[in-house]
Parts: C-alpha cells; sequence; structure tokens
C-alpha cells in the first residue's frame, strides 16, 4: 500500500548476494565485531543526511567500531552496518537511482561525481526501462556494465522495489561498489516474496506507542487502521473515516490557522467492525488524555461512507468512550460529530443520545451539514 | 462510441469474483430502482457455493456461482461486459487477466483491493489500459445513474441511491482518487441541484490502471457532461496531467478542483497520508503547488472545501427530469433462514372419484405391493387406490413443517441423506404427522360407544386431550382443504360409512366452537380407510384393533413423506446450503425468572 524504507544491509544483500562483506549490528543479535582491516560504519535506520549529523564514520581501525557503535546507542540508535573501507577519490563517485513508474522503470544518471542532483537537474541522464531490451542502450551511453544493470533490474522486479538510489556508486575496473544504498520497498509485495520482511523495514522517526498499537491492530484486519501522532500535547484529537475525507478535515484546521492544535492523524475506513473500531478508538481517547493542552476537543468526522457502517462503528466508538467518560468530563472535553453513510440515522441517534447523556455533547451532525462543520466548531470550543 | 454510452445503451452485465454481500446487494438495489426487470450480475466466481440469496426488490433471488471463470457456463458468456473484482490485493492480478483472456468482448473492470503490489499495478497497465476501462486499484468503483453500479461507489445503503438521485442521469462528471470523497461529491452534487453523468473514483494508489487522464479524456467525450468535479490529494503529479490536457485543449470542457493535503505544510517532515500515493515526494507533489498549476492553465481550484462546494452551485446542468426511487419495497424486507423448493403442487389436488366411480387415473404397482407387505395380504382395488391417492397427496406439504425443517437444517449441517432424512422421521409424533394411527383409535372408539359425537367431543375435552384427526393452521371452515375434499369422495364407493359419518360429526361439533377446528388429512385418511377395510376388504373389529396396535395408520404418512423429506435434502444439497444458524431476532431469550440475590 505504501513505498516503505528497507535496511541499508538488507537492500546491499539482496542487490550483491553473497558478494557483499558487510556486517549488520542488531539489538537482537549475537554481532560479531571484525577484528582486523578498515571500516566504515553507520547507523543504518533510515535516517537521512547522516554525514551531517556524525552517523557515518570511515577508515576506521576495528578496534575502534565498537566505541563509535556505543556512542551511537547512546544516541538511542538500535542498528548499525559495518563495511570494508574502500578508498576512492570524490571524483570517482556517480549517483544512480531507479524507481517505479507508470510506463516502466526510470533511470536517473549522473556520471560526475560529488553532484547534488537536486541543485544539478541538468547533469542527471534519464532512461527509460520499459522492457529488457531497453538496457544495451542504457548500459552503452551511460557506461555502467550491463551485468550490473541486468542485476539491478532483476532484483528491482523480484523483490517488489519502488525505489533503489545509490550514491555514490563508483566504478573501478569494471567493478561496480555500492558506497551507499537506499531502497523503498512496496510493502504489497510483503506476501510474494521471502527476501525481506518486516524486521527489515526501518522508520526514521520513533513510533509513539499508540501508533505501535493501531499498527499491530490493521495487520489483522482487511479494513484500514492508521494513526499519526502529531503533537501530544495537542487540543484537536481525531477520529477521522476515509482516506480522501479525512485530509479535507485536517487541511480545514490548518488553513483556519489551527495546524498547530492538532494532536493526531489517522483515519478508519473500509468497514471496520465493531471491536475494531473501539480497540482504535482507544488509543486515540488514550493519548488525548494524555495531552496537556487546556482544553481539548474530540472530532469525530469524515465523508459520506459507501459501505461502512455507521451503526456497528459508532457503537465501537461508544464503546470506548464509556470507558474514560468520566475522565473526559473532568477534563472538560466535548465531542463534535459530522459523519454519513449506511445506517446514518441510528448511528447519529445512538451518538447523539449517548453524548448527551454523558455531558459531552459538543455538535452531532449527518451528511446534510458539510464535512468540515465538526472540525469548525470543536476549533471555535477550543478557542473560546 | 464513447464507453459511457455503451454503458447506457445496456452493456451492463456484471461477473463478481470474491465477495462482499453489502456492495453486490447495493448493486441489485440500484437494478431495481432504476427501472430494471432483471439484475446486472450475472453471477459471482467464489470458492465452494453453488448459489447465494440475495434480494432484487422485495423478493429473494438466487444468484448463480462458479467455482472458476472458465467454469461460467456458456450461456452466461454473452451478457458479461464488467468484472467487479472484490478479491484480496494479493490475488487481483491473476484473476483479472484470467477474465479478460475468458471473456476478451468485456468492457472493463473495478479492482477493489487495496494492497496490489505496484508491480503488478504496472503490469495490468501495460496489458489493458489501452483497451479496457479499469477503476482502481482501490477506490469505489464507477457509476453511470440509472444504467450501471460497479462497486459500493454512491453508497450500499438503498437511502443513499435515492438521496443522491441515482436514477437520473446529469451533467456533471465526478472523477476522484479517494473512494470516500467520490461518495460526497456525489451528494454535493445532487444536493445542490445537479445531477450525475457519471462518476469513476480512480483509486488512491500510485498507479491506476485506467489513469487520469484517460478518464478525462472519457468526460470530454460523453456527450452527457459538460463540466466536471475532480478531487485530488497531495502525492503523485496526475494533476499535472490535467495541465497538460488543458494546455493543448484536448480537454475542453470546465473544471472544477479541490486539491486536498494542505495540512502537510503543518509539519516538519512530510507525512504519509491514508492513500498510498498520499505522499509528497518532490516539491511540486504538493497540494499548494498542484493547486497553483491547476489555477494557471484556468481551472477553477478553490483554496478552501466550503469554497469549492459553492462553486459547484455555478456548474451549468442541462434540463432532467428525476427518476423517483421508490424505497418503500426495499425497506421491509426479511432475509428467509432456510430455503427450498416447492416440492408437489397442492394447488391442483387429482380427482380420483367422479359420479361414483373411480376415474382412470395411471395404476402404480408400488401402493398394491406396499400394502401386501404391510398387511400380509392382497388388498382391494379401492383400498389400493386410495393408498395410492394418500402416497401422492402426502408427499410433502412444504418446507415449513417441523420435519422438512429439522431434514433440511441436519443436511445444512454437512449430515448425508439418510442422516438428515432419520433426523426428519424422528420428528413425527402425535403433533406433526404421527396423529392418524391415533385419528383412527378415537374413531373406532366413537363409533363402537354409540355415543354422540358432542358426548364424545364433550369427554375427550375433560381428559384434556387433543382431539386427533381435527385442526388446521391453514384451512378452516369457508377454506376447505382440497385434499380432505377430494379423499372424502371415496365414501360414495361405499354403501355404509360410519366411521366417516363419525367424524364429520364430531367435525361439526368443534366447529361450531372454532373454525380452524376441521377435520384434517389424518383424521379423513383414518375414517375413510377404516369404512373401506371394513366394507369392501372385510376387516373385523379385532383386526382393525391389531393395526391400530402395529401401527398401521401411520406407515401411511410416514411412506410418502419420505420421499419429500428426500427432496428437501436434495435441494440443501443442490443448492449448497452453509450451516443453519437462528438469526438472533427469531430467538426470544427469557430471563431465568430467578431473582438474583446480594448480599448485604
Amino acid at each position: 500500500m505504501s513505498r516503505v524504507k528497507l535496511s541499508e544491509y538488507r537492500a546491499k544483500k539482496i542487490l550483491l548476494g553473497d558478494s557483499y562483506a558487510g556486517l549488520s549490528i542488531r539489538p537482537e543479535g549475537d554481532d560479531v565485531m571484525p577484528t582486523s582491516g578498515t571500516w566504515v560504519a553507520k547507523v543504518d535506520q533510515g535516517v537521512k543526511k547522516r554525514f551531517k549529523q556524525g552517523l557515518i564514520v570511515v577508515d576506521k581501525p576495528a578496534a575502534e567500531l565498537a566505541a563509535s557503535v556505543e556512542s551511537w546507542k547512546g544516541r538511542g540508535f538500535t542498528q548499525f552496518i559495518l563495511e570494508p573501507f574502500f578508498p576512492h577519490s570524490p571524483q570517482e563517485e556517480q549517483y544512480f537511482s531507479m524507481e517505479r513508474v507508470r510506463e516502466g522503470i526510470r533511470v536517473l544518471h549522473a556520471k560526475d561525481g560529488g553532484v547534488d542532483i537536486e541543485a544539478h537537474p541538468e547533469m542527471v541522464k534519464q532512461y527509460l526501462i520499459a522492457s529488457t531490451t531497453d538496457i544495451s542502450m542504457i548500459a552503452s551511453t551511460s557506461q555502467i556494465p550491463q551485468a550490473f544493470l541486468e542485476r539491478c533490474l532483476e532484483m528491482f522486479d523480484k523483490n517488489f522495489f519502488a525505489f533503489l538510489e545509490i550514491n555514490p556508486l563508483v566504478i573501478k575496473n569494471g567493478e561496480v561498489h555500492l558506497l551507499d544504498a537506499a531502497v523503498l520497498v512496496d510493502d504489497a509485495g510483503a506476501f510474494f516474496t521471502d527476501t525481506w520482511n518486516n524486521a527489515d523495514l526501518v522508520e526514521s522517526k520513533l513510533k509513539h506507542p499508540a501508533e505501535a498499537q493501531v499498527e499491530a491492530l490493521a495487520a489483522t484486519t482487511p479494513a484500514s487502521l492508521k494513526l499519526s501522532i502529531i503533537n501530544p500535547d495537542g487540543a484537536l484529537f481525531f477520529l477521522l473515516s476515509g482516506g480522501g475525507g479525512s485530509i479535507v478535515i485536517a487541511d480545514e484546521a490548518q488553513l483556519l490557522g489551527a495546524g498547530a492544535l492538532i494532536g493526531n492523524y489517522g483515519e478508519y475506513s473500509g468497514g471496520p467492525t465493531r471491536q475494531e473500531t473501539y480497540l482504535y478508538a482507544k488509543e486515540v481517547l488514550g493519548v488525548m488524555l494524555a495531552s496537556k493542552a487546556k482544553k481539548k476537543a474530540l472530532i469525530i468526522a469524515g465523508g459520506i461512507a459507501n459501505f461502512t457502517d455507521m451503526k456497528s462503528t459508532f457503537s465501537g466508538i461508544i464503546d470506548a468512550l464509556r470507558e474514560v467518560a468520566p475522565d473526559m468530563r473532568a477534563a472538560g472535553i466535548k465531542v463534535f460529530v459530522r459523519r454519513g453513510g449506511p445506517n446514518e440515522t441510528v448511528g447519529l441517534a445512538i451518538m447523539r443520545e449517548f453524548l448527551t447523556k454523558e455531558n459531552l455533547l459538543g455538535a452531532v451532525d449527518g451528511s446534510d451539514a458539510i464535512i468540515t462543520k465538526a472540525v469548525d466548531d470543536a476549533i471555535t470550543f477550543v478557542r473560546v | 462510441m464513447n464507453i459511457i454510452e455503451e454503458i447506457r445503451k445496456g452493456k451492463t452485465g456484471i461477473l463478481i469474483a470474491g465477495n462482499h454481500e453489502k456492495i453486490i446487494q447495493s448493486i441489485l438495489d440500484f437494478d431495481f430502482l432504476s427501472g430494471k426487470s432483471e439484475p446486472s450480475i450475472v453471477g459471482i466466481v467464489s470458492g465452494n457455493r453453488k448459489v447465494q440469496k440475495f434480494f432484487f426488490g422485495p423478493r429473494e433471488i438466487l444468484l448463480p456461482c462458479f467455482k472458476s471463470f472458465e467454469s461460467v457456463p456458456d450461456v452466461y458468456t454473452e451478457r458479461v461486459s464488467w468484472l467487479l473484482n472484490l478479491q484480496s490485493g494479493r490475488r487481483v492480478f491473476d484473476s483479472t487477466v484470467v477474465f479478460f483472456k475468458i471473456f476478451p468482448h468485456a468492457l472493463g473492470a473495478h479492482l477493489f483491493a487495496e494492497n496490489v503490489p505496484e508491480r503488478h499495478a504496472t503490469e495490468l497497465i501495460r496489458l489493458f489500459d489501452k483497451e479496457k476501462l479499469i477503476a482502481g486499484p482501490s477506490g469505489v468503483g464507477m457509476i453511470v445513474p440509472g444504467s450501471l453500479k460497479l462497486g459500493a461507489i454512491g453508497g450500499t445503503d438503498p437511502a443513499q441511491l435515492t438521496a443522491s438521485h441515482l436514477g437520473t442521469t446529469g451533467s456533471v462528471a465526478i472523477v476522484s482518487t479517494s473512494g470516500g470523497m467520490t461518495n460526497e461529491l456525489i451528494r454535493a452534487v445532487a444536493s445542490a441541484g445537479k445531477r450525475l453523468s457519471f462518476s469513476i473514483s480512480i483509486g488512491g494508489d500510485r498507479f491506476p490502471v485506467t489513469s487520469l487522464t484517460d478518464v478525462l479524456l472519457l468526460a470530454e467525450s460523453d456527450p452527457s457532461t459538460s463540466a466536471i468535479v475532480y478531487f485530488g490529494e497531495l502525492g503523485g503529479s496526475d494533476e499535472y496531467e490535467i495541465v497538460e490536457l488543458v494546455k493543448s485543449k484536448r480537454l475542453t470542457k470546465p473544471v472544477l478542483a479541490y486539491i486536498a493535503g494542505i495540512i502537510d505544510e503543518a509539519f516538519d517532515e512530510h507525512m504519509q497520508f491514508g492513500h498510498a500515493k498520499a505522499l509528497v515526494a518532490r516539491q511540486d507533489e504538493s497540494a499548494r503547488a498542484k493547486r497553483d498549476a491547476l489555477r494557471e492553465v484556468g481551472v477553477d481550484a478553490p483554496e478552501t472545501f466550503p469554497q469549492f462546494l459553492e462553486r459547484i452551485h455555478a456548474l451549468s446542468q442541462a434540463d432532467f427530469h428525476d427518476r423517483v426511487f421508490d424505497i418503500g419495497a426495499l425497506m421491509e424486507r426479511h432475509k428467509s433462514i432456510l430455503s427450498t423448493r416447492n416440492i408437489i403442487d397442492l394447488e391442483e389436488v387429482p380427482i380420483y372419484v367422479e359420479n361414483g366411480k373411480l376415474t382412470d387415473r395411471p395404476r402404480n404397482a408400488f401402493a398394491a405391493a406396499a400394502l401386501e407387505a404391510l398387511l400380509d395380504r392382497e388388498a382391494s382395488e379401492t383400498t389400493t387406490a386410495f393408498v395410492e391417492a394418500i402416497f401422492e397427496l402426502l408427499i410433502d406439504h412444504g418446507g415449513n413443517v417441523s420435519g422438512a425443517v429439522n431434514t433440511m437444517i441436519t443436511a445444512r449441517a454437512g449430515r448425508d441423506m439418510v442422516s438428515s432424512l432419520a433426523s426428519g422421521l424422528l420428528t413425527i409424533g402425535p403433533r406433526f404427522g404421527g396423529a392418524i394411527n391415533e385419528a383412527a383409535r378415537a374413531w373406532i372408539r366413537g363409533v363402537s360407544s354409540g355415543d354422540s359425537a358432542a358426548t364424545f367431543v364433550e369427554a375427550r375435552a375433560k381428559e384434556g386431550v387433543l382431539l386427533s384427526g381435527i385442526g388446521h393452521r391453514k384451512y378452516r371452515v369457508g377454506i376447505p382443504d382440497p385434499r380432505v375434499e377430494a379423499l372424502a369422495q371415496f365414501t360414495t364407493l361405499l354403501k355404509k360409512h360410519p366411521h366417516y359419518d363419525f367424524a364429520r360429526a364430531v367435525e361439526q361439533v368443534t366447529t361450531s366452537k372454532n373454525g380452524s377446528l376441521i377435520l384434517n388429512v389424518d383424521g379423513i385418511v383414518a375414517s375413510v380407510l377404516l369404512d373401506i377395510l371394513v366394507e369392501v376388504d372385510g376387516f373385523s373389529p379385532a383386526e382393525l384393533q391389531e393395526l391400530l396396535d402395529i401401527e398401521f395408520f401411520n406407515a401411511l404418512f410416514v411412506i410418502p413423506r419420505t420421499v419429500g423429506f428426500i427432496a428437501h435434502f436434495m435441494e440443501q444439497k443442490r443448492n449448497d446450503e452453509g450451516l443453519f444458524r437462528l438469526p438472533d431476532e427469531l430467538l426470544f431469550v427469557r430471563d431465568s425468572g430467578k431473582e438474583k440475590k446480594h448480599r448485604k
């Protein structure tokens, strides 16, 4: 469904196979540190701009590696990669990338070393691989060894890669060296491949426990459940439904200048059951109650559903609300609702009845109100 | 011809792969409300069932199910124009390719699943994007008002279909990446007094098979469409396709667009939103950049969603007459819990006797042989004809009766024929089917006692016992049971019929209290057969008593009804009915009645 980052170690292992001499250091592994030679050590967690942040060391004797790794561990990092140091000059560095596009696979290549390709698009040559016969042309124009291109294409397809970037790429004596490689895989391909799995995916940002809970829950249902905690001390917390509708509603908050008040983004859609909706809502409510904002509001909103049942999803949300209703009352939280779809009348009625009884009612609206009404009302409420 | 026009002209047959009951039912509701005489759904390719029950309007229908696309019989092939692929993301690619191989003339498909790998989507694009109209992967499909609903689009609740006026062809085309927003916009257009020409949800995946460009060109060439409403999001570069089309004048109809995702500006890092494509990878993929690019070529791309909705009012719309969807017929429908065939037609009971003579009916040696086996002597022609009539009439009395219900439930639990039959037969007893013997006992007792019918009834009432052979749930005075009347004609073959007369006298007494306490089949069979056995076959009172003791009379029900039960069993197997479970609303769970004691 999304493009996700593979660890550099796994990416190179797939691309180079047994000839790859790098080592991976992970928290759960019994890793053996090398005892001889000179090495490069890097944090392998999908972090961008590692050089600037001091997360790469180069040309280090084996004996000094442990100290670097320990210092990174002190900064909270857990996954590292060690590679034999390969001496080369900056002039030898090339840029190479492959990306799946509608028409095939787009290849970008820059021969002149060390360029910032975003700053110098004119130095980048673009090719398209629509069929395997395109490779020989690319090889002869770019002077990248054909065998390497073929290997990249084969691995790209077979392993459900979506994006591959090698920067820098060094070609010496007809041999290709991947000094730095980044791969995004298509996570929908996980079922079809056994060369990588969830343990090989890296995230640059640490997950909030609620996000991890929702992710685990989402893995067990065909419905779509997503949660990102944006500001744990936010004032506006969302139970949104629908991929598009949820953005429209969040947009409205941003356009009204309330972007900084948003506590979370997320959505449930695709017909989750009452129980699944309950478990999802519980996570959002937990984060909301923990927020230190003075005045808070819960927004239950979304477009007019095609098939997600309002009675069962609202029943699930009410199940979760009931557990924390006294805490919400104590915190002065009000709930604002706008939603339409199958079983709309019943869904709205049970929600209104519950919120009224529990003294949590902000407003309850259905498909005859505009999709942004609940968020508008909630922003007015928290700003007063 | 424009493919939307082909749909309006009737190319609407849908083959479904996978299962999603609500979506399938919503398509049938749409068809019914649109005034179609038969469903657009040709059948369902799904697992191991043979048919599946749905509603078409107020009544239940069975949609045929097939194991695979290959096994769809030829008779259906011609009607298949569309694939609604509801299978999981893992299976979508293979099944779609197979579908178009077997139905090369089909016009297109909707691929419902999220999680279709990018590699599969781009391969589908390579294979089909020029020839077929394929909505998805992901999204909610496409709709052409009054003609085709391919997917969840427009809603799954009949009330939603009505509120959005999806029976009326209008002038506004809606295109969206987001399924939920497609529906939101369909309603917004209807609320603004406009009507839909068609809508396609291309899906929020990175690589929709039919591209935004293709859909916009369809709208451009569709004679009904005069304006296009578009909903897009941050991420991807689809909106630049619109820019190119407008610039090159291939798209000349007015476009109103909302590009969502301004919220991304509130975060330090670009965020992955709900749809796979909704992540800004390059600066030109931001919502703001795309809005600006659209505005530059003259596309109306308002800043806020409320403004966007406001602008819908300004779109042009040709005159239309709303087709009124009458959803009343759809509201009060209840799913049946069992289904079976009408095994025999009781509306036309044969005439056995006419003008004091047996009519000329085909003779069945089975009845004669069965009687000889049971009685250990050859029976008279009259007795044989009577028993044959009983066998014919008692084969079945519909699927409602307890024995048939038990047979069907057992069959649906996966049991074999003999087990299912036994379960039905074991239900036969004093309240169901097993009353012929008891009725015979009653008539013998009544006749031999010399008491009047009134006294007889009074005595039974005092004892508090049920009168066997009397009473019916369905028939009453004024609505006679046709079987009883047909069998009563046999008495015209006799000189005397005391048991029958007594039974009728009892009926006189009981119906004066309650019109439904009429002589029933058990009662007539017992009384007439007793009279025939006495007069024609010369049975003595002692011999009749022996027949009672050995339950001869009940055999006359068990033998034919065995056939009926087996027929109901076979119906369940034939239609592959799944395990039965009584729906909650049909089961009353009583409180235990005990008061819970609380400790003080």
